[in-house]
């Protein structure tokens, strides 16, 4: 694929105004910035189940704008900082999707499954706040949201060569476009200005191994969205099994055992999490 | 126009000084203001008003294009050239036939105009809002924005004289120099940005209640709640601080928990990641009588709440 049309598309890409998200999450936190009452604990909760209202969140704090770019990974501390007025903001301009939504119900619930799975996988590998690992997870297939909703003839023609070559989304992308979903989360992390752990996380869970900083979030990520897809939890873009990458249980020192706890643990989890994606 | 200091917009009389030989300009301005809120005093010369402007300098300066022995912008620039007197909101008077070119606004740094002929009610507003702007604008604390010390007086010494009970915060950052001096100061700057926004979000979360913030300079803060709310908002700010501000540090001084760095005496030290120390004073029935009574006994309590190398908080608990 050549270099004008890689541009042109990174072009569309990085325009993306108004993302939308799905109804339920939404109306949810509608409801809840509506409540004097609510607590900022109980709104970045449901936030956090959300990965377009996560992603517009992280956006806003570590914009410029607030005076601390790229430090801030975590939810609750965005709102936080953020405060109730910009937060409802946010909510009150978020649109739906009024389309495809149906398609995108199996992604939301995939990325949330994948966050649901990071957490598990932090914790089980002693790393500190696991949450921040949980947020990566969400955010992995961001990429997929924003090429459906700026490129859909393109999303379109992705979604028909998974079917007609039977190979996953991942190399359906490359067959089409000539790059992955790792390559547009790449650079809508760096254009919004989110944290550089996150951003490498989101731009290397299909090659954790070839992370320079961020290697265990990027494996934590990598894991994680393997397990997910082993439990057919929503649905990423395709049905076809993925690849493990040995490195990546090496470099969270996993054994075959940790892996059997973590799988239990997701097994419980992510029966709550399907509540929440109804 | 008999209106009372108290009904106006401004805390104190405003002192206006009128550079013009317009008597008629003079008049209309000495009408539409009691003297009790804004004073004018009139010169018909540029020239001679200048030492007096430096030597005590007014709340507002009205300069006509009219005067005949300095132009007016010039008089404009001498004062806005110098820091001390920069503050100082200067309106221009101008003919019609002077704007008929447009103006260098960047080189004219005056903060409003006015165009003959003058409608009085107009002028009335577009010099109250020069004001209340000036007044805004010259106590913002140049990085959050917050109000600073003036704003911060005023409101203490308002809440006592109202005989309203009050509770007053001081925060400050504990080793904040040593991260400014290992990290940098515009990363020192991130973390006070960072410190400005959890005080006002957290504040501000009390909802139908008095309440202020603001930024004294530096890692120093103050808020103001009703004394039963205080409590609960020390404890929020503290645990919403110890959570984030690790995050402000590079991944290994994280890990580590502490950062190497130089002391004031230039010696080589280990320093504990920051901490914030709030230091609150209560005043319940009008204990307190003045301004300085509250700070001298918040800093009695900082020291405090200093010993203490983590967050904490001391609420002073003084009974009349």
């Amino acid at each position: 694929m050549d270099e004008d049309l890689k541009t042109s598309i990174r072009g569309e890409i990085l325009q993306v105004k108004d993302l939308p998200t799905l109804p339920h999450v939404l109306n949810k936190v509608t409801s809840l910035v509506e409540d004097p009452d609510a607590s900022s604990e109980a709104i970045a909760k449901v936030i956090s189940t959300d990965q377009v209202l996560s992603a517009k969140v992280l956006k806003m704090v570590n914009s410029p704008i607030y005076g601390f770019p790229g430090r801030i990974s975590s939810i609750q501390h965005a709102l936080v900082l953020l405060g109730f007025n910009v937060v409802r903001g946010i909510i009150i301009s978020t649109s739906v999707f009024d389309m495809m939504v149906q398609a995108m119900k199996g992604l939301w619930e995939h990325s949330l499954g994948c966050a649901t799975a990071c957490n598990i996988i932090a914790r089980r590998a002693g790393f500190e706040d696991p949450e921040e690992y949980a947020v990566a997870g969400l955010l992995h297939d961001l990429g997929k949201v924003v090429t459906a909703v700026q490129l859909p003839d393109l999303h379109a023609t992705i979604l028909d060569t998974v079917q007609a070559k039977e190979i996953t989304y991942f190399q359906a992308e490359k067959d089409v476009l000539g790059f992955g979903h790792d390559r547009i989360n790449a650079w809508l992390a760096r254009h919004w200005g989110l944290p550089p752990n996150i951003r490498e996380a989101m731009s290397r869970h299909h090659a954790p191994q070839l992370a320079e900083f961020y290697k265990p979030m990027s494996c934590v990520v990598h894991l994680g969205d393997f397990l997910v897809r082993l439990f057919e939890f929503g649905n990423s873009g395709d049905d076809q099994t993925a690849y493990l990458r040995p490195e990546a249980l090496i470099e969270l020192k996993f054994k075959m055992s940790d892996l059997d706890k973590v799988m239990d643990e997701m097994s419980d989890q992510l029966l709550e999490v399907s509540d929440l994606t109804l | 126009m008999s209106q009372a200091l108290e009904e106006s917009l401004f805390q104190r009389k405003q002192i206006g000084f009128l550079l013009s030989p317009d008597a008629s300009l003079a008049e209309m301005l000495q009408k539409l203001w009691s003297p009790d809120v804004l004073e004018f005093t009139v010169f018909d010369q540029g020239g001679k008003a200048i030492e007096h402007l430096f030597n005590d300098p007014p709340d507002l300066l009205v300069v006509d294009n009219r005067l005949s022995d300095i132009p007016g912008r010039e008089v404009a620039n001498l004062v806005k050239s110098e820091n001390v007197y920069r503050q100082l909101p200067v309106v221009m008077c101008v003919d019609p036939v002077d704007v008929e070119e447009p103006w260098n606004w960047n080189t004219i740094e005056v903060d409003d105009f006015l165009v003959r002929p003058f409608n009085p009610s107009e002028v009335r507003d577009r010099i109250n809002l020069t004001l209340c702007r000036a007044m805004r604008a010259l106590d913002a604390n140049p990085l959050s924005k917050l109000p600073g010390n003036t704003s911060i007086i005023q409101r203490i010494q308002q809440l006592i004289d109202s005989g309203e009970d009050f509770a007053l915060a001081y925060c400050d950052l504990d080793y904040f120099k040593s991260y400014n001096d290992k990290y940098g100061f515009s990363r020192g700057d991130e973390v006070l940005m960072m410190s400005a926004r959890l005080i006002v979000n957290t504040i501000r979360s009390y909802q139908g209640v008095h309440s202020f913030v603001g930024h004294v300079g530096g890692d120093d803060f103050v808020f103001i709640l009703p004394p039963d709310k205080v409590e609960g908002a020390c404890k929020r700010i503290i645990a919403a601080f110890d959570d984030i501000v690790p995050h402000f540090y590079d991944p290994e001084d994280r890990q580590r928990g502490n950062i190497t760095s130089v002391d004031r005496e230039g010696n080589t030290k280990v320093f504990p990641l920051m901490a914030i120390s709030l230091a609150v004073v209560v005043n319940t029935d009008g204990q307190i009588q003045h301004y300085g009574e509250v700070s001298s006994i918040a800093m009695g309590l900082k020291k405090k709440a200093k010993e203490d190398p983590k967050s904490s908080y001391v609420i002073d608990q003084r009974k009349a």
